[in-house]
């Protein structure tokens, strides 16, 4: 029996309690996978049975579309002219959940005034067909991305066992607590070694956490490092399409399942 | 937050290079093993003033950041950093919990108090370096279940030491349970495995060298194949920083409780805090006389606090009474 099968058999169970409607992912440090891990967190609770939109919030550097190799027309910016969210979204085929791209090439998204930010965030609260709406928060800690932080009602801030990506979420934590205090945050260590690296990451940023912000984040799930993962975004199709038997896809399985029981 | 990371042969080696670097602050958010020894990551988070995001009248300034100076980091200890200071506890340790003059909330903020997992159908493998008292923490424990009303099932699983079923046995007669001999790992899960019901199974184990990989691993996969809880026996006199290290090292294997045993018999118990922050460890029972019945209870956050605040009397004063 290995260390990882030990510690994973005594460790604490992720903290449980269905997530809101409004789930954002952040990370604060880009390339920690965030992007995938909102696509297949979508993906993961439309399969189970969820209405969900995943939304591309990273405005000035869109890119859910590009990883699936979906064909979008509209975007976002139709939520300033009035549209709704129902008509703008592309439904991913096979996959059962719809995206709001974040560009389609304009870049008129990447300098929105917070007015602007709260007319988009209206326009997501109205989007009733959608039980469920994961918002993908772009790298970086500016004001969009803490004010859509802040609205969410379940926050889970990403980060990998790299000092740099843990001092990022340490980052993200911090803001949402003050700009929320109280507020609903996890954590989800993402490219993990393994489940027992993982949980020991999380209970490192959890011990910052409590000690400097008074906060004690739980562990949403730690999500295990799979080759697999790069090669289904170079071949743009979706990761629990292309392997829904890997590690990784049933650590995803798990945290939807938490996310949504 | 600034986090780093140090690679020393030593816990306590990578500990003072945290200390030097980031000052007394620092706090430690975890390590682990590596070649060249243990690998630390330590954290400080730096003053600043940060606004919120909706406008809010408030001044724009910020608390006074006060300098790592010499004269700061030599000022006179506080009364409750010199009590930790005189239980043994070395100054990394001491900074955490001397920083509020309510040390019984500091230490229910920064450890964790709670009982064992003794539930129906669980099990829990008492551990630790050899003589720290397992053997008769198990006895207390088997008593203790047995008093409420349970028939506890006991395993002693150590097959190394001469006398030491005989030991427990003499215990369990007297409650009037079996004890299950079980000396090689295999064994263990044997017994664990028979019979299994409802009742708790207490597991008695040798003594180890909690620095030898070796003999962690063995400790590590009996408590992966049989699901049973590691709780770590540290005798409370022995030297905290090597406690935190043992901790340390065991917190590897998945333990996660701490058993601190003769607490009536030390007068500096700072190993019981070094151990519960050096491993992540819940701080679980006490041992605290050598009653079978009455010598292990439950140790609050409160109780500890008291025991900290009053420090040995000085070692000058035994000798002029002498």
């Amino acid at each position: 029996m290995t260390a990882h099968a030990v510690l994973a058999a005594t460790t604490t169970a992720p903290e449980q309690g269905a997530a809101g409607r409004l789930i954002a992912i952040a990370s604060g440090k880009g390339g920690v996978g965030k992007t995938w891990l909102a696509i297949t967190l979508s993906h993961a609770l439309a399969q189970r049975g969820r209405n969900v939109l995943l939304v591309d919030g990273d405005l000035g550097l869109a890119n859910v579309d590009v990883q699936i190799g979906l064909q979008v027309g509209r975007d976002l910016s139709g939520l300033l002219k009035g549209e709704r969210a129902e008509a703008l979204a592309t439904p991913v085929p096979d996959a059962g959940f719809s995206v709001l791209a974040g560009r389609s090439g304009s870049g008129a998204l990447a300098q929105l005034t917070p007015e602007q930010i709260e007319v988009i965030l209206a326009g997501l609260a109205e989007a009733k067909g959608f039980g469920t709406v994961i918002l993908d928060i772009g790298a970086g800690l500016d004001r969009t991305a803490r004010r859509l932080a802040s609205v969410a009602d379940t926050l889970l801030v990403v980060t990998t066992e790299e000092p740099t990506a843990l001092t990022d979420a340490y980052a993200c934590l911090k803001l949402a607590a003050l700009d929320r205090p109280g507020g609903d945050r996890r954590i989800v260590v993402n490219m993990a070694g393994t489940q027992a690296s993982g949980e020991r990451t999380w209970l490192g940023l959890r011990k910052a956490a409590e000690n400097f912000l008074k906060v004690s984040p739980p562990l949403a799930g730690v999500v295990r490092r799979d080759a697999r993962v790069s090669e289904a975004i170079r071949r743009q199709v979706p990761f629990l399409t292309r392997h829904p038997g890997a590690e990784a896809a049933s650590d995803i399985g798990r945290l939807a399942a938490i996310l949504a029981p | 937050m600034r986090i780093r990371t140090f690679r020393a042969r030593t816990m306590a080696a990578a500990m003072s290079a945290a200390r030097a670097e980031l000052g007394p602050d620092a706090l430690m958010l975890g390590s682990r093993r590596v070649t060249e020894g243990v690998e630390l990551t330590a954290a400080v988070e730096p003053a600043d003033d940060i606004a919120p995001l909706a406008p809010l009248a408030q001044a724009e300034v910020s608390a006074p950041v006060i300098p790592l100076t010499p004269a700061v980091l030599h000022e006179p200890l506080g009364p409750i950093a010199a009590a930790l200071a005189a239980h043994g506890l070395p100054e990394m340790f001491r900074n955490h919990l001397a920083a509020s003059p309510d040390l019984a909330a500091t230490l229910a903020g920064a450890l964790r108090f709670e009982g064992l997992p003794l539930g129906p159908g669980s099990a829990v493998l008492v551990v630790g370096p050899p003589g720290a008292g397992k053997t008769l923490t198990v006895a207390k424990l088997a008593t203790r279940l047995r008093l409420a009303g349970g028939t506890p099932r006991v395993i002693a699983a150590d097959g190394r030491r001469a006398g030491a079923v005989e030991q427990l046995a003499a215990f369990t007669r007297l409650l009037g349970i079996d004890l299950i001999a079980a000396p090689h790992p295999a064994t263990v899960l044997r017994a664990l495995a028979t019979n299994r019901g409802t009742a708790p199974t207490l597991i008695d184990t040798a003594g180890l060298d909690p620095f030898d990989a070796g003999e962690r691993e063995e400790i590590a996969a009996l408590a992966a194949a049989s699901g049973a809880a590691v709780a770590l026996t540290i005798p409370a006199g022995m030297d905290a920083m090597e406690a935190a290290d043992m901790a340390e090292a065991m917190a590897e294997t998945g333990a996660r409780h701490l058993l601190a045993t003769r607490l009536d018999l030390a007068r500096r118990i700072g190993a019981i805090p070094a151990a519960a922050i050096g491993g992540g460890l819940a701080i679980a029972e006490a041992g605290t006389g050598p009653g079978a019945a009455d010598g292990l209870g439950p140790l609050t956050a409160e109780a500890l606090a008291a025991r900290l605040l009053n420090p040995p009397a000085a070692r000058l004063a035994r000798a002029s009474a002498a």
